[in-house]
């Protein structure tokens, strides 16, 4: 089951949902909408390294062929409900997908959530913009806590598996 | 929790679901499958603001069909109206468009409870691909909703053309001062 508006927000006022802030104006039917945060990360084939980018007031340009990771204003988690973070129409109207097939949060990962964003064309965007939404669900059996690698995480992050290739040299070794 | 499609049916004779025109032939296991509408707006500029209004264009897609291009992003309208005051809907691809490599949405798959209209399908491919209107390009989830239900009132209304993003609407009415509840 999918929790209403109104359900989140007591589950909020139970302690079962974490969102700071947390303002009853972003509460949509069935989801809560989510803020930019100011600080992005450009990940681009052209560069070598990522490039830390902040969005000032007059914005930042988004371009097709790159991979920009963001990250939500708030802190939002639950321990007793998954998560599932999505886009808003209005901004996949505008070609900005927000997450690249991996929409799932963990049950007990408590996080400003990083954002994995792409565009089909050139899209300006402004920090604390209202960009996307989180749904919450219930479960069925025992809750299982997330202790993984990105857990109380603040500001967008670089993914933190190995790298490919150390991947393929273990593998190698092991050969 | 997740309806069947017995259950969709159920729902549709009820009233608690609207899906018109409705073809039981459409059902799955646990979807309905929805078809093209007729009607693609794209925006005129490349370059696009969230911030300020986008200007965009209509066009009726013939018999012909409408190539999709990767480069552009292509907002067409369901075939069907669709919606629910008592479940939520989740739109998702088909296999067999997915195989094609053709988006239809673009990480905005959630429908507000209460908002029933032609939905707007955020058309984007990986290769150009040529669609058609009243191909079958979707499937539609209903699930069931925890807690009081407060429908839909947002800035997307009963529709039945495809819509550009009001996403500039956010920024002219300010953070704080929506107290309506707002869609996606």
């Amino acid at each position: 089951m999918i929790l209403s508006g109104q359900e989140i927000a007591a589950a909020r006022q139970r302690g079962e949902i974490e969102i700071e802030p947390f303002y009853t104006a972003q509460l949509n039917p069935n989801s809560y909408d989510f803020c930019l945060a100011p600080k992005i990360i450009e990940i681009s084939p052209k560069a070598d390294q990522p490039v830390e980018i902040d969005v000032d007031p007059n914005g930042h340009l988004l371009l097709p062929g790159r991979l920009y990771l963001g990250c939500t204003s708030e802190v939002i988690g639950s321990a007793n409900y998954a998560t599932t973070l999505l886009g808003r129409s209005s901004i996949g109207r505008l070609g900005l997908f927000l997450n690249i097939t991996a929409d799932l949060g963990h049950c007990g990962a408590t996080s400003q959530w990083t954002l994995e964003m792409t565009v089909v064309q050139p899209l300006r965007i402004y920090a604390g913009m209202r960009i996307g939404q989180v749904a919450f669900w219930m479960q069925l059996g025992k809750p299982t806590s997330y202790s993984g690698r990105y857990h109380r995480d603040l500001g967008p992050q670089l993914n933190r598996d190995r790298p490919l290739s150390a991947g393929l040299s273990d593998d190698s070794q092991r050969q | 929790m997740i309806l069947s499609g017995n259950e969709i049916e159920k729902a549709v004779a009820a009233g608690k679901i609207v899906i018109d025109p409705f073809d039981p032939a459409r059902l799955g296991p646990n979807s309905y499958d929805f078809s093209l509408g007729n009607r693609c707006k794209t925006y005129t500029s490349p370059e696009l603001d969230a911030r300020l209004h986008n200007e965009t264009v209509e066009r009726e897609i013939g018999d012909d069909g409408l190539m999709i291009s990767p480069s552009r992003l292509f907002l067409v309208n369901t075939h069907e109206r669709m919606g629910s005051t008592h479940y939520v809907p989740i739109i998702r691809g088909r296999s067999s468009t997915g195989r094609l490599g053709l988006f239809i949405d673009i990480t905005a798959d959630l429908i507000d409870i209460g908002s029933i209209n032609q939905w707007t399908l955020q058309l984007h491919s990986i290769i150009p691909i040529r669609i058609y209107p009243g191909m079958v390009i979707g499937q539609v989830t209903f699930w069931v909703v925890k807690g009081e239900i407060a429908p839909y009132r947002g800035k997307y209304g009963d529709l039945r053309s495809p819509v550009g993003s009001l996403s500039h609407l956010d920024f002219s009415q300010g953070e704080d001062s929506n107290s309506a509840l707002v869609d996606g």
